[in-house]
């Protein structure tokens, strides 16, 4: 039975609130995640102002401003800070996203911040993605032929059958959609969840592959595949626009219809 | 991961609510209803096989208006689950995830099954 509650070490507890020092009159009140795993006490919100005149527009601005100005001790991945590399994926607002490409202005209010949802925390707004890499490994991500084999040249591609990977080769693996999909939270150690089974799609329909059939069996099963209940958080939380919805039905759809 | 004490971040406590994800609930505690709904019928029916007095005791209980409440109740569980169905098998055909479309049919779903059960509730009562 799935577990809709925290465990008694999760639950969240109110932490320090940083008052304003610069009497900005353009102040924003943002309450982050916290978690230190060097004490042991529960995770906590902390309460931050931030001088919105002096800040730039996007949510990882504000994370880097609390970080330089307010607590050094913030801690959050990230990297390209353009939406490229998936880095900083995140709850805001209730939603999980890139902070690196979400305004601010987009919320009204009170902005809230969260790791992403399910995961153990690592420190602070860091989770665990080890299941979830092992579960990409799982579907083996590369080309897989016979004819490259035996020759050394290129194995080439018509235009039509590229446009076939559009929508899936985009995808980063920034988690977004996983850590969204609730049959994901409570049946992730077996079900592989939307961005691993987009990933899946991706070779099955790669007109190159030819393991095609294999990679379809080993996908069909009843917990890796079919706890997908077309829910759509996935869809709705993509920051790259993508659909792994249509990715897992198209699976569905291949696997009803072959 | 090296230890068990680690926290779980927060999940359905902070996940903002989807139209698509919230017609998905529904979907399934509708469907739970519906069966014991359909278990209920079928004792109701076994009952009129035991005989007149029976079959009073079920027409006093459905004439009240907690009886009455109950059945328009399944008119409305069992339109939603229909009709929200039909999206799922159009969606098992591999047409309709575009998110503006799956907006625009779960909205026309979740309106339809009102527009079915003021329907019937009218039918009953021999409005046409």
């Amino acid at each position: 039975m799935s577990q809709f509650s925290l465990p008694q070490n999760s639950k969240i507890l109110k932490g320090k609130h940083y008052k304003d020092e610069t009497g900005s009159n353009n102040i924003k009140k943002v309450n982050v995640y916290r978690w230190d795993p060097s004490k042991s006490e529960n995770p906590r919100i902390d309460t931050f102002e931030v001088d919105m005149n002096e800040c730039g527009p996007k949510v990882l601005d504000i994370l880097f401003k609390i970080k330089n100005e307010i607590d050094p001790s913030l801690t959050f991945r990230r990297s390209c800070a353009h939406g490229v590399c998936g880095s900083c994926a995140m709850n805001i607002d209730g939603v999980n996203t890139l902070s690196c490409i979400k305004s601010h202005l987009d919320i009204k209010g009170e902005l809230n911040v969260y790791p992403l949802p399910h995961l153990k925390v690592v420190k602070d707004l860091v989770g665990d993605l080890t299941t979830l890499y092992k579960q990409y490994e799982s579907v083996e991500p590369w080309l897989k032929t016979k004819v490259g084999e035996k020759t050394t040249q290129e194995i080439k591609q018509s235009q039509e059958d590229r446009e076939k990977l559009d929508g899936y080769y985009e995808c980063i693996l920034c988690a977004c959609c996983s850590t969204a999909c609730p049959s994901y939270w409570w049946n992730g150690d077996k079900y592989l969840g939307p961005a691993v089974l987009l990933q899946a799609y991706r070779w099955i329909n790669d007109s190159r592959d030819e393991d095609k059939k294999e990679r379809l069996k080993k996908v069909a099963d009843e917990l890796k595949l079919y706890r997908c209940h077309t829910i759509m958080n996935c869809t709705n939380s993509c920051p790259k626009g993508l659909n792994p919805a249509k990715a897992i039905g198209s699976i569905k759809k291949m696997l009803a219809t072959s | 991961m090296q230890n068990k004490n680690n926290p779980l971040s927060p999940h359905l406590q902070i996940y903002k609510w989807q139209i698509s994800s919230l017609l998905s609930i529904t979907h399934r505690i509708v469907g739970v209803i519906n069966i014991l709904a359909i278990t209920l019928i079928c004792i109701w029916v076994l009952s009129l096989l035991l005989g007149e007095s029976n079959y009073e005791i079920t027409q006093v209980f459905l004439k009240s208006f907690f009886g009455k409440f109950i059945i328009v109740f399944l008119c409305w569980t069992f339109s939603f689950h229909i009709l929200n169905e039909i999206r799922h098998l159009v969606w098992d055909m591999g047409y309709g995830f575009d998110l503006k479309v799956t907006k625009i049919t779960g909205v026309l779903a979740f309106v339809g099954s009102f527009v079915f059960t003021i329907l019937f509730y009218l039918i009953g009562k021999n409005i046409f």
